[in-house]
């Protein structure tokens, strides 16, 4: 799986049904954490707090930070915390990914994943809400993916950005 | 942003400095015990425009406030301060600052969005009874003044207003000194008000201005006069000559026909209600012959400083200033991809660039002008934060029932915008714990002990070059050491076995939870107060000492580095991290041989310098880094010094010394309080990489304290 298709994703929403009547369609970014050596999880995140995807990033390591902090890299001249997110949900890190940068309540902060897959709209009613339990605690509910192509973890920002 | 914002935005900004200018007026007219003329008209000025902003605002308490101060100072306009009694003094000069306190409290509510405060009754009361007090006793002093007022309005026209009753709306203008030619600067002026006022609605002295050069003496010595018939011509022609360069003042004047005044000015008592009916006038119609009774003599001389001040600000601009921050901002980016630029490892094993060596310096050398103005553009006199303590000097004064004098040195000195913003709480602080706790409560305590009654504190402010220092110095009791380390001891911040050192003892004041007044008084001991000062003082950058003299007095020294936003910075590697340390905190850097390493008995290690030991701290080892150097031999001592710690940091390599711009730490990260053990910004390097900038105080703190 490649970021290839993340410039397909405007005609992949216009053909999704609306069903605003009753909810909001919200833009997701699937992104891939990988399990296994041959599995994935998909998980999602509100594409409006989606700044930027980079894979071209130069890390400066942080003293004093916790293992899933990797750093801080330069963005056009601010400085941009990076976040591991394989780490951080407990699976393992492979070399490099891609980072991608979330603002979210004027905060920045850079996840790295595996890879991105693409942007869909999915409809807020689709998605189930999860009960907190330790190895969901990032997830804020999960659906089905509009064209089956599997289930998406929608990311809770609120819990990501959050600080213990 | 929307445009109703805005016009907010601009609304509050100008009260908030029309508040400050007219405190500092009632500060120095109290200190006078009278109002001047030049003063009473001010803030009539001011009071207008609060009045009129609010009402187009719809804040209609704050314009009915404004109108009724704006009616007593029309009373005291039109009768001088003459007729505001000894005893209504301090009334007047009380209800000034509660006006003021009332204005800005409401200013606040409005910037917060909070609904104002609808109950202006009693404070309407009180501006009502003082007017009426004033006007009860205008009867009596009035007549007793005619003589000298009716003088004053007699030697009116003489300072150069003529009377003509066809023309009575006149302009007086003076031009600046020296400037030349002031006989053809009239005669263009006069051209430019004639494209809307006809000719033969104007008249103007001295004549044959546009080809007698004698008459430049003429406007010097007496000024030039225009003669409007027409009260808006005179009213538009206002604007051109204040756009007009080199006029030092000008005045408007209406001739008002001879009125028999000794007469007349009894009238003035017999129906006082006329002089507040028509309070927005800003000038006596002639038609009222009772306002015109005692006009005021005409200040010429002394309005010249008051209109020059006003051409000044009229050439200023206010700037939002986040812009300023983007501004700052791009500068520093600008800087560093200039860097990037001429030291590309493109560039290197090129040969013949002479051509592009030449644009390149020329280059850095406009950069480093852009620098150096747009940090001018944030620096700002710290005027505006020292002004603010006379008043709390003032009202601490009254209330303690001390008398005490501020004494104000340096407020010229230029600091940073965000220094001015935040150093204002932290020298509150200081100057309400030296009028409470410092200056001796009774003043024959201060002349037992050979002192002068009235007590002193000095505030002042210096500018070293890189860093400023603001002292607030009293003349008080000074700190009693034994009282201090027992209440330390009582308040678990000392232990009773150990002894402390005066500097020790004193360093517990800055300590939270600390206050040796056992009483909680309105304004200091409620037990926070000096940890306030600390932690401001040091989130600036800054730090804070405290000297004391028992019986002489106590100072506060507050140390703040001028500017946060670019430092000079000594670059240093530890395997592959780049850390940036401040130069001034360096003292020394050297190599060591293992042998003359010292260990005490922790694992700690200890070197010699000049006869004194000092402790050393390995950077990997502090900040856990993967690489670096473990062989002291091979990697080099930096010799760092903060506030009063002193210690020796180990780091692989110095790289070079370079200016750096400050970015702050991202907010996720600062979550992870890493400011505290040293690390407090970064910044990016001409490779676009980034370097972690170390604080030498905090460092030490973290190392030493675990």
């Amino acid at each position: 799986m490649t970021m290839s298709t993340i410039n397909n994703n405007t005609t992949l929403s216009a053909s999704t049904p609306a069903a605003e009547a009753t909810h909001k369609i919200h833009k997701y970014l699937i992104f891939m954490i990988r399990d296994t050596e041959t599995t994935y999880s998909k998980l999602g995140v509100d594409a409006e707090y989606v700044l930027e995807i980079l894979n071209n990033y130069n890390l400066t390591y942080l003293p004093l930070m916790p293992d899933y902090v990797s750093g801080v890299f330069n963005m056009r001249g601010q400085i941009i915390p990076v976040m591991d997110l394989r780490l951080r949900l407990g699976k393992p890190a492979t070399e490099k990914g891609l980072v991608v940068v979330l603002n979210y309540n004027g905060m920045q902060l850079g996840i790295l994943v595996d890879a991105v897959d693409r942007m869909i709209d999915i409809d807020d009613g689709t998605i189930t809400t999860v009960h907190s339990q330790e190895a969901q605690r990032f997830a804020s509910g999960m659906c089905s993916i509009p064209d089956n192509s599997g289930t998406l973890i929608v990311l809770d920002c609120a819990q990501l950005f959050a600080h213990e | 942003m929307s445009g109703g914002n805005d016009i907010l935005d601009t609304y509050i900004y100008e009260n908030n400095s029309l508040l400050e200018q007219l405190e500092a007026i009632i500060l120095d007219a109290e200190t006078a015990d009278t109002f001047s003329q030049d003063n009473i008209n001010e803030i009539f000025r001011i009071m207008h425009t609060i009045k009129g902003s609010s009402a187009m605002m719809e804040f209609d308490t704050l314009a009915t406030v404004a109108h009724r101060i704006e009616d007593l100072f029309f009373i005291i306009r039109e009768n001088s301060m003459k007729v505001v009694s000894e005893e209504n003094k301090p009334t007047l000069f009380n209800m000034m600052f509660h006006a003021v306190d009332y204005f800005r409290t409401e200013m606040e509510k409005i910037e917060a969005n909070q609904p104002l405060d609808k109950d202006i009754d009693s404070f309407l009361q009180n501006i009502n009874s003082l007017i009426s007090k004033i006007k009860g006793e205008e009867p009596a002093e009035v007549p007793k003044d005619t003589d000298s007022s009716t003088k004053g309005s007699a030697e009116a026209p003489c300072a150069g207003f003529s009377e003509n009753p066809d023309f009575p709306y006149q302009l007086l203008i003076f031009y600046d000194e020296g400037c030349g030619m002031e006989n053809l600067r009239a005669f263009m002026l006069l051209t430019s008000i004639k494209d809307f006022c006809n000719e033969s609605d104007l008249l103007f002295s001295p004549q044959g201005i546009e080809n007698d050069a004698s008459t430049a003496e003429q406007v010097i010595d007496n000024g030039f006069l225009m003669m409007f018939k027409n009260k808006e011509d005179r009213e538009k022609a206002i604007p051109v000559v204040r756009s007009t360069g080199s006029i030092k003042s000008y005045q408007p004047h209406d001739y008002l026909p001879p009125a028999p005044m000794v007469e007349e000015a009894p009238a003035v008592a017999a129906s006082p209600t006329e002089a507040p009916a028509a309070p927005a006038a800003s000038a006596p119609a002639p038609a009222t012959p009772a306002t015109a009774a005692a006009p005021a003599p005409a200040p010429t001389p002394v309005s010249a400083p008051s209109s020059s001040a006003q051409h000044q600000k009229e050439s200023l601009i206010s700037v939002h200033q986040s812009k300023l921050d983007q501004l700052s901002a791009l500068v520093g980016e600008i800087v560093i991809t200039e860097s990037m630029v001429t030291g590309s490892p493109d560039l290197r094993g090129l040969k013949n660039l002479d051509a592009f060596s030449k644009s390149a310096r020329q280059l850095r050398k406009l950069t480093d002008e852009l620098q150096d103005i747009s940090m001018s553009l944030r620096m700002v006199p710290i005027a505006t934060s020292f002004q603010k303590m006379n008043r709390i000097v003032r009202d601490m004064c009254k209330k303690l029932n001390k008398r005490v004098k501020l004494t104000i040195i340096g407020e010229d000195t230029e600091v940073d915008k965000t220094i001015v913003d935040n150093i204002g709480d932290p020298i509150m602080h200081m100057i309400r714990n030296s009028m409470d706790h410092g200056i001796e409560t009774s003043e024959e305590a201060r002349i037992a002990a050979g002192k002068n009654p009235v007590g002193e504190i000095i505030l002042s402010a210096r500018d070293t070059g890189s860093e400023i220092i603001i002292e607030i110095r009293d003349d008080g009791q000074g700190v009693n050491d034994e009282a201090v380390l027992q209440k330390a001891i009582k308040n678990g911040i000392a232990s009773p076995d150990i002894e402390y050192s005066h500097k020790e003892i004193l360093n517990f004041l800055l300590m939270p939870g600390f206050s040796t007044n056992t009483n909680v008084t309105e304004f200091s001991g409620r037990g926070v107060g000096m940890d306030v000062v600390k932690r401001g003082v040091e989130e600036l950058g800054g730090t804070v000492t405290i000297s004391s003299q028992l019986g002489k007095g106590m100072t506060t020294t507050m140390k703040i580095p001028l500017t946060m936003a670019i430092m000079d910075g000594m670059e240093v590697s530890v395997g592959k991290t780049i850390f940036t340390i401040p130069i001034h905190n360096i003292r020394q850097s050297f190599k060591v041989s293992a042998a003359e390493v010292l260990h005490d008995t922790v694992n700690g290690e200890i070197i010699k310098v000049m006869d004194n030991f000092y402790p050393i701290v390995r950077a990997k080892d502090l900040y856990n880094l993967p690489h670096g150097v473990d062989n002291i031999e091979e990697g080099i001592l930096l010799w760092l010094e903060a506030g009063d710690m002193s210690y020796c940091l180990l780091v692989d390599e110095l790289i070079g010394e370079q200016q750096v711009v400050v970015k702050p730490l991202p907010t996720y990260v600062t979550n992870f309080d890493i400011k505290s053990r040293g690390i407090i910004g970064c910044s990016i390097l001409g490779d676009g990489s980034i370097s972690v900038i170390l604080d030498a105080g905090n460092l030490s703190n973290a190392a030493f304290s675990k």
